[in-house]
């Protein structure tokens, strides 16, 4: 009988003290029993093929070698699509993942975006009860492509989410990723992006709202290898209870890089006294002639905001949620799909503002 | 093609003067049992302090060399001769050294820098210390500056014992064990309650012997109220052999009280430079380290503060230049562990000739630090494509009332600033000098005058055919 095995994801791209526990996070015991459930919504200018792309095993991805194993452990076949050269599809592809009480299935899918092409992928995750998911995307966008990626976690409080992204880039191409993060007992995200091709761009937008015991744990890397090329990070989000969350961001600018930017940034709102917060955000360089900046700002409000709201007669606790809301959704108002969002208004318990 | 801006390696023809190594009593290469009981009873060690070794060595034999940090391969123990006497004593006068021994001094700038602004002196050669000194006025205030042999065995021996290795334990890592074992020579301070030394204590090591190691170790303690500047600084000839430097700074900073650590390292390119410093601050207390790292083939230096009491502070401003067959692995630990603590961390590093600069950091609030704050800035600059400049800045963040804020940037000299400069009339290669000397300045500021006037003898930027 499969026990499970164990595997390390989410490693650091340069190590660092190993007391602090950030360098990769092991898993133990961690199996794939099936395939999980999808629906999918594919719009006309998009091809759905029966094999996969060879190319793709070549793509890394965030969560590195432990996620692969995990995949083809459990022989779980990749779904792959593919936009043809010069197709600007309007509408989204959409892929909806529904995972059952007790269940562990594992998904892969595959993108490839053709020359001078434009596509949007939005992908959705939902479960109830306890149970694994790990979806693996890779993607390869070619000159001068578009791809917009969204993602959204909306796993029930006691699912396990695994959530690993590889890009490669091509010369101009441009990838635009949105990760939301709202369920899930614990989610382990990975996302590795290869600028290789002159002038590729990479713009990637997380929010997380991690509450009681929750834990999320990240891993985003930008490698430059392209001369200019240009990678924004942004990370916000909200830690409330006993959350735990460690973010790992990374720009490596390889030699040969030049004229390349990156900058990395991630706000961090602290609610209550039992969260941990770990950030760990990198700049790799091996090229002279570049620019990176990453920041991070933790914990209160700024005083100044909280003395203007104050006096406008709100109270602590209310600006608080309120600013945290904020955050959410500014990330949720970039997705350019009403349903979507629909989703996750519900999801949050809101419902949609203008209803 | 452009004619790139040249840089040039800090300049270290005055540390580069090597005495023969002649006359001293060197034990045996390789760390064993017996050559730790050896320097125990070299040392005329207290029995505690015998068995503390031999329990250090026991740690070393166990634990893993770093798997995280520059390779290391090339230092083998086994080839480090780990303790080396000079063939002299310790004297409280100048007149007392060998004369070599004082030349080099002399060359180092040491005692012309006791005449005019230090408060007291400790030079060590190799493993021993050849002199200590501190002036009168300052002992009358109660201070004691001594060798550390001499305090564990006299007056001070409980308050050694009582303080060695508590902050940095051998079990840290394996050359904190290390140093546990073999250990020789260093300062010991101690600054009374409300005693405000004015001007700074100075310890200079000096390691001459190649292949050798030099273990050192400083144990400072500044009682309430009270407030000195300590100054460290440290140099070697270059060998084609390893030679190692494990030495281990252990400072206590008691309430309200103010310590600053000034130090500019400059070991050789043949160094492998694996120090530890730490400090611990109770309510109310500052400490401020001010570091710079020019030398060593691989260092590992981290000074870590640990903010254990109420509205204590840290403050950390560093930079290191790291050129050709140089990894420098710089950085600084902070925990805070205590209610309105705060640090601030202010680094600068520069990148030239193939040469690896790395900036590590752990800002570290618990609990227990309720209204606590950091700030990080870290920037590099990189001066061609065959070097490399890494930012690896870690925060573990466990109380929700904090305030971190954190900020890197990475880049060459900026063509706008160079325009600027040249639009005012400067000569573009004297505008690059100007910027490079710039980045390096907003940290030599905080040193001492008489080693801000050091470092720009160890930087000397000079530019060369510059056409941007």
């Amino acid at each position: 009988m499969n026990q499970g095995l164990d595997i390390k994801i989410n490693k650091l791209p340069s190590p660092t003290w190993n007391w602090l526990h950030m360098n990769e996070t092991e898993l133990k015991k961690i199996k794939l029993d099936k395939q999980g459930l999808m629906e999918e919504k594919v719009p006309a200018g998009i091809d759905k093929r029966e094999e996969r792309f060879s190319s793709f095993e070549d793509i890394k991805t965030g969560m590195g070698n432990g996620a692969d194993i995990l995949i083809n452990s459990a022989g779980i076949s990749p779904l792959s699509f593919s936009v043809k050269e010069g197709v600007k599809e309007a509408e989204p592809l959409k892929l909806d993942f529904s995972y059952e009480d007790g269940e562990n299935a594992g998904n892969s899918v595959e993108l490839y975006a053709g020359k001078d092409s434009e596509v949007t992928l939005i992908m959705d995750y939902k479960s109830s009860g306890e149970g694994l998911a790990l979806v693996q995307t890779k993607i390869h966008a070619e000159e001068n492509s578009l791809v917009r990626l969204i993602q959204v976690n909306r796993h029930s409080k006691d699912f396990i989410c695994m959530n690993d992204i590889g890009v490669n880039l091509s010369d101009n191409a441009e990838i635009d990723i949105i990760n939301l993060f709202l369920g899930g007992k614990e989610t382990y995200a990975g996302c590795h992006t290869a600028l290789n091709g002159k002038g590729s761009r990479l713009n990637t937008d997380i929010g997380y709202m991690t509450y009681e015991n929750q834990k999320l744990d990240m891993n985003y890397v930008a490698s430059h290898k392209g001369k200019k090329t240009k990678s924004v990070i942004n990370a916000s989000g909200v830690l409330k209870d006993n959350a735990f969350k460690l973010f790992r961001g990374t720009i490596d600018f390889l030699n040969g890089s030049s004229g390349s930017e990156g900058d990395e940034k991630e706000d961090v709102l602290l609610l209550s006294e039992g969260v941990v917060n770990q950030t760990i955000p990198l700049i790799l360089c091996a090229e002279e002639d570049v620019q990176g900046n990453h920041g991070a700002t933790i914990g209160r409000l700024d005083e100044d905001l909280m003395f203007y709201m104050e006096s406008r007669g709100m109270s602590h606790q209310e600006i608080y949620e309120l600013m945290a809301n904020a955050r959410i959704d500014a990330i949720c108002n970039m997705i350019p799909d009403e349903d979507e969002k629909k989703r996750i208004q519900e999801y949050l318990g809101r419902g949609m503002e203008d209803e | 093609m452009r004619e790139k801006t040249y840089v040039e390696d800090v300049n270290r023809s005055i540390y580069d003067i090597k005495n023969e190594d002649k006359d001293s009593y060197k034990l045996e290469e390789g760390l064993t049992t017996k050559i730790v009981e050896q320097i125990s009873s070299e040392k005329n060690d207290p029995e505690w302090m015998r068995e503390f070794r031999l329990k250090s060595l026991e740690i070393y034999n166990k634990l893993q060399v770093p798997d995280w940090g520059p390779s290391i391969e090339g230092l083998n123990m086994d080839e480090i001769v780990t303790y080396v006497r000079p063939n002299t004593h310790m004297s409280a006068k100048w007149s007392e050294v060998p004369e070599e021994i004082k030349e080099t001094f002399e060359r180092l700038g040491i005692p012309k820098a006791e005449r005019e602004s230090l408060a007291g002196v400790g030079a060590q050669y190799d493993s021993e210390l050849v002199y200590h000194n501190v002036r009168e006025e300052v002992a009358a205030q109660g201070v004691i500056y001594t060798d550390l042999e001499s305090a564990l065995r006299g007056e001070y021996a409980e308050m050694i014992k009582e303080h060695f290795m508590k902050l940095v334990p051998p079990t840290d890592h394996k050359f904190a064990a290390l140093h546990g074992a073999v250990w020789s020579g260093g300062s010991f301070v101690y600054v009374p309650p409300g005693v405000s030394v004015e001007i700074p204590l100075q310890s200079y090591f000096r390691l001459n012997a190649p292949g050798a190691g030099q273990f050192e170790h400083t144990l400072i303690i500044v009682d309430e109220g009270a407030y000195l500047h300590f100054i460290e600084g440290c140099s070697a000839p270059k060998y084609n052999v390893a030679n190692l430097h494990a030495g281990c700074v252990e400072l206590f900073v008691g309430k309200n009280a103010k310590l600053r650590y000034s130090t500019i390292e400059n070991w050789s390119k043949n160094m492998y430079n694996l120090n530890t410093k730490r400090a611990k601050v109770e309510e109310g207390g500052t400490i401020e380290w001010v570091s710079g790292s020019f030398g060593s083939h691989v260092s590992y230096l981290y000074p870590m503060s640990v903010l254990n009491g109420k509205g204590a502070r840290s403050e950390f401003t560093g930079i290191t230049f790291a050129g050709k067959g140089q990894n420098l692995d710089t950085g600084t630990k902070v925990v805070h562990n205590a209610p309105e603590t705060t640090s601030f961390v202010n680094t600068r590093s520069i990148s030239k000739g193939g040469g690896i600069s790395t900036f590590r950091s752990s800002v570290v609030v618990t609990k227990n630090a309720p209204k606590s704050k950091s700030a990080v800035s870290c920037q590099s600059l990189m001066l061609d494509s065959e070097s490399r400049s890494d930012t690896i800045p870690a925060m573990d963040i466990r109380t929700q009332d904090a305030d971190i804020g954190h900020e890197a940037k990475i880049g060459r000299i900026s063509d706008e600033a160079v325009f600027y400069l040249m639009s005012r009339g400067i000569p573009e290669e004297d505008a690059k000098a100007l910027i490079v000397s710039g980045f390096a300045d907003n940290v030599s500021k905080e040193l001492p005058l008489e080693y801000a006037v050091e470092m720009n003898n160890l930087i000397r930027l000079e530019m060369i055919g510059s056409i941007g």
